[in-house]
């Protein structure tokens, strides 16, 4: 089998690179002078929590989609569940942050098990049509029942929101602003829960979706019971849902119906298949992209002729994700697994190596000719 | 019982409308199994032209030269954009469809405003002496049904009956049927199987148009006008089983009907008219629940 993988050097170079941009750069780089590139300012801050707490449903809409094959347009049900209930429980309760975090996600598990007992019934477009009219009916309720959601005015959370911890101040010496903290909370919550996806694709929970996915007849012969795992993983999608909804309370600060409509859903699966599906990098690079390919129109925007009227980034969006199936079909994972294999010494090797097979096809033919 | 029988009729006019787009929807699912999102944005787009035709022109000059322009751009996106993806995973055609989405309803927005415009029924027109459509009502006994309503459903019936005839009765329409059931063979006996996708995307696209032309006067015309009714087709084409157009519009119909009497007749406290695309989509999925692939869809077998 070929290795898919980068080598262990180029993949330590990546990952420091990564650790260093992610710790250090994002938060930190207002210090640097105007003008500086990549200079990241509050905004920028917020965009790349946002980043994260998107990545953590495309790794739980990938378990679901990705490995297991069943399509899902309800996600933004279970970002809504998961967010709702962090909202609720700290505003109304004054629960602390992350009890509400781990809650929310474990109702929206429930949820998520409860809707994939009659999806299992369902596949293709009929599994769509059915989870997209979860995600369309979820601000309906949470307008109609009013008592407990606060209604249209939606929740201000923002009060509650955790400052700083201590401890930071004490062990680093740095005192970190707000925005800066929620960033580092969403960053760390996106890793262990990109953590628990890897091992959860490579256990054999994971095998056994992938099993599914490719047969569900062969898997079944195999001993595998299908409904126990395919509802199990929209429970784990679903989970993870909700842990991004509890994300999204600390970095926005605020949840109201209209957060949670039928386009986010719509928005998790581009973000999927345009990052890979099947791939936890994808899910992340995905993610990646559904914040910055929207502002990239903006950046180049300085040269002259370069830039597009603000008002069409949507559209460069959309031609951006015509264009990555046209010439990824593997998506950005895909796309980055063959860049990063592509080194010139490879080049130059099968370069040669052809060669020397073709002088050895032409001596041997004048040796047969002889 | 009136007001019964006013809901039933308002819901079989905007339900054929839902049922047309529905339509538009499954003569592409039943070729190529991919479900075109931007099948709404498309009519929104087509029904911007048309507003812009109607400054300088008649509406029916502009009724065949805009449904002509939608086959021509149908076409043109199923050579120019779909076509590099064909053999690809139906989800990334889907995204695709997508990606034409936010582009079509983006550019729709940059160029004629987010501004919701009026945008006129089919005005009267005489045929020997006998008037159709215009403004007014038909008394018909419980109730009046109003001439642009019963324009819609004569328009999607029509529709209906030249497609089924086009299908059952024209060489290029056994050729597309030959296609949707089967690619390979078809090609192997010398259909151009290329060709056929192109000339049913061209389909679609124009019975697309015709729903955005006749449900604009309605809900006036806007970038995201066609939301609601490609969610409420979709709904529709599913409910039918993907891959009948008879299923369609009577998914259409019965979504159409069932839409306005729960919105009227259910408890207000706890349900009533906010809640009306929540019960309908929870009728739609107890019936999936029933019949997995819709009420007139056929059961895929696989072979393993």
């Amino acid at each position: 089998m070929r290795r898919i993988t980068p080598p262990p050097t180029s993949r330590l170079v990546v990952f420091f690179v990564l650790v260093f941009f992610l710790i250090w750069w994002v938060p930190f780089s207002h210090v640097l002078p105007d003008g500086f590139p990549l200079r990241f300012g509050t905004y920028r801050t917020f965009q790349a929590s946002e980043i994260a707490m998107w990545a953590i449903v495309a790794l739980g809409l990938n378990i679901l989609t990705g490995y297991n094959g069943q399509i899902s347009l309800g996600h933004s049900a279970f970002v809504a569940v998961g967010g709702y209930t962090a909202a609720i429980l700290m505003v109304d309760h004054g629960w602390p942050f992350w009890t509400t975090i781990i809650l929310g996600g474990v109702i929206a598990g429930t949820l998520g098990f409860l809707i994939g007992v009659p999806a299992l019934r369902l596949t293709g477009p009929y599994l769509a049509i059915a989870t997209l009219g979860l995600a369309l009916a979820t601000p309906q309720i949470l307008k109609k029942y009013d008592g407990l959601t606060h209604g249209t005015q939606g929740i201000n959370v923002r009060p509650e929101v955790p400052p700083p911890p201590d401890f930071i101040d004490d062990w680093f010496g740095i005192s970190l602003t707000n925005d800066q903290w929620i960033y580092f909370l969403a960053l760390f919550i996106a890793l262990l829960m990109t953590i628990l996806a890897i091992n959860i694709v490579r256990s054999r929970i994971g095998r056994a979706f992938v099993a599914i996915r490719d047969s569900e007849i062969a898997a079944q012969a195999m001993g595998i019971s299908v409904p126990r795992y395919k509802t199990m993983a929209f429970a784990i999608s679903a989970f993870y849902g909700g842990i991004a909804g509890g994300t999204y309370v600390q970095v926005v600060g605020y949840v109201s119906p209209e957060s949670f409509n039928f386009l986010l859903s719509i928005n998790f699966l581009t973000t999927i298949v345009v990052g890979g599906l099947a791939s936890i990098l994808g899910s992340v690079l995905g993610a990646t992209g559904l914040i910055v390919v929207p502002e990239l129109p903006g950046l180049v925007s300085f040269i002259p002729g370069a830039g597009l009227p603000d008002e069409l980034s949507w559209a460069f969006y959309g031609a951006a994700l015509i264009l990555v199936m046209i010439f990824a079909p593997y998506g950005l994972a895909g796309l980055f697994h063959r860049l990063i294999r592509v080194r010139p010494a490879k080049i130059l090797g099968s370069l040669s190596s052809a060669y020397g097979r073709s002088v050895e096809a032409l001596r041997s033919a004048r040796a047969s000719r002889e | 019982m009136a007001e019964f029988w006013q809901q039933v009729v308002t819901g079989i006019a905007t339900g054929s409308v839902y049922g047309l787009l529905a339509l538009a929807m499954v003569l592409i699912y039943r070729s190529t199994s991919v479900i075109n999102f931007a099948q709404g944005e498309m009519a929104m787009f087509t029904t911007f032209v048309a507003w812009s035709v109607l400054q300088w022109g008649e509406y029916w000059v502009m009724f065949p030269l805009v449904l002509l322009m939608a086959a021509g751009f149908g076409a043109f996106i199923e050579r120019v954009i779909i076509r590099p993806v064909e053999g690809a995973p139906i989800l990334n055609i889907i995204i695709v469809t997508l990606g034409m989405f936010a582009i079509l309803n983006n550019v729709a927005t940059w160029r004629w405003g987010g501004i919701p415009k009026g945008f006129p029924a089919p005005p009267e027109i005489e045929v020997t002496g006998v008037k159709f459509m215009g403004e007014g009502a038909l008394d018909i006994g419980p109730t009046v049904v109003s001439y642009h309503d019963l324009t819609i459903l004569v328009f999607a019936v029509a529709i209906m009956i030249g497609l089924y005839l086009f299908f059952q009765y024209t060489p290029t329409g056994l050729a597309m049927r030959a296609t949707a059931q089967n690619p390979i063979a078809s090609r192997l006996m010398g259909i151009r199987v290329g060709r056929m996708l192109t000339v049913g995307w061209a389909l679609s696209a124009t019975v697309g148009a015709v729903a955005g032309l006749l449900i604009a006067p309605l809900i006036l015309l806007q970038p995201p006008m066609m939301m609601g009714v490609l969610l409420y087709a979709f709904a529709a084409a599913v409910l039918g089983g993907l891959d009948s157009p008879v299923g369609a519009v009577v998914g259409g119909l019965i979504i159409g009907i069932s839409e306005n009497l729960v919105g009227t007749y259910t408890p207000k406290e706890w349900l009533g008219p906010d809640m009306k695309l929540t019960v309908t989509l929870l009728i739609i999925v107890v019936v999936l629940l029933i019949r997995p692939t819709g009420l007139f869809g056929r059961r895929a077998l696989r072979r393993v």
